[in-house]
């Protein structure tokens, strides 16, 4: 079991992730942008990130910048509707290990947050 | 605005609403319209920035927008209430970013705002000097409008 932070800024899709998280046996917390989701990150130093792009107050980019920042080993996966070339490529370089375009199958999450805890 | 910018929202949306409704949209017919945007009972607006700048805006009755959301939340919801709200900003957010994502295959380099969802008809909204594309998307249950003003930022 890990502990999964969930950065989105739609409440109905932080839900939507907490569901398929949940059931596959993983606890959840949640943050809604990303310098929210730095504070959590500090705070409870989570197992994996699941990290959206386009949110007010911080995008999920800039986030996972200073995220790696602080812990270099950090686990995010970005999951945004932001599936360009050039966005998952700049994401890659800033250290994010996987990357999910909305829409996504439940299974495609579970998979990517399983690989990175296995 | 170039007639051919608004069909990345348009292959988006369809392949949105099928993968998250599970329904088959038809396209409707292609509309022009510069006169201020008067809003539906529910509407989506995203704006985009990059080589290309401007608004998109989805909008529906709250009917729809009810139908639309119990399949996305796979649970009738009594009122339109702020999981509503939220659940129909990201069928727009997610919608946008696929046309963003066509739009790079293309060549043209744009991103996208988080979206700010508007309950209640009759908000005027004026894109200025921007001419909008309407195309309708019927749906089995009724139909989702897409308006696109966009202007290019280069050459």
């Amino acid at each position: 079991m890990a502990l999964v932070l969930i950065v989105d800024d739609a409440s109905f899709m932080r839900m939507r992730l907490r569901r398929v998280v949940t059931e596959a046996g993983h606890d959840v917390i949640e943050a809604a942008n990303g310098l929210e989701a730095i504070e959590m990150y500090k705070e409870h130093k989570p197992d994996v990130v699941l990290m959206d792009i386009t949110m007010p107050e911080m995008d999920g980019v800039e986030a996972l910048k200073q995220i790696i920042e602080l812990d270099p080993n950090a686990k995010v996966i970005m999951c945004t509707a932001l599936g360009q070339k050039s966005m998952v490529m700049e994401s890659v370089k800033a250290g994010a290990k996987d990357f999910i375009v909305k829409p996504f199958q439940p299974e495609q999450v579970v998979e990517a947050v399983n690989k990175q805890v296995g | 605005m170039k007639v051919e910018w608004i069909q990345p929202f348009v292959t988006s949306a369809i392949r949105v609403l099928e993968a998250e409704l599970g329904m088959e949209a038809q396209v409707g017919e292609l509309a022009a319209e510069r006169a201020a945007n008067t809003t539906q009972e529910v509407s989506v607006l995203i704006g985009i920035t990059g080589q290309v700048e401007g608004t998109v805006i989805y909008g529906t009755s709250k009917l729809v927008a009810t139908e639309m959301v119990m399949h996305l939340t796979g649970e009738r919801r009594p009122v339109f209430d702020e999981v509503s709200e939220s659940a129909m900003g990201e069928l727009g957010n997610i919608i946008s970013g696929g046309a963003a994502a066509l739009f790079e295959e293309s060549g043209i380099h744009c991103s996208i705002s988080p979206p700010t969802v508007i309950v209640g008809r009759g908000t005027i909204i004026s894109t200025v000097n921007m001419k909008r594309l309407l195309i309708p998307l019927i749906l089995p249950f009724g139909q989702l409008h897409i308006a696109v003003a966009l202007r290019s930022t280069v050459g």
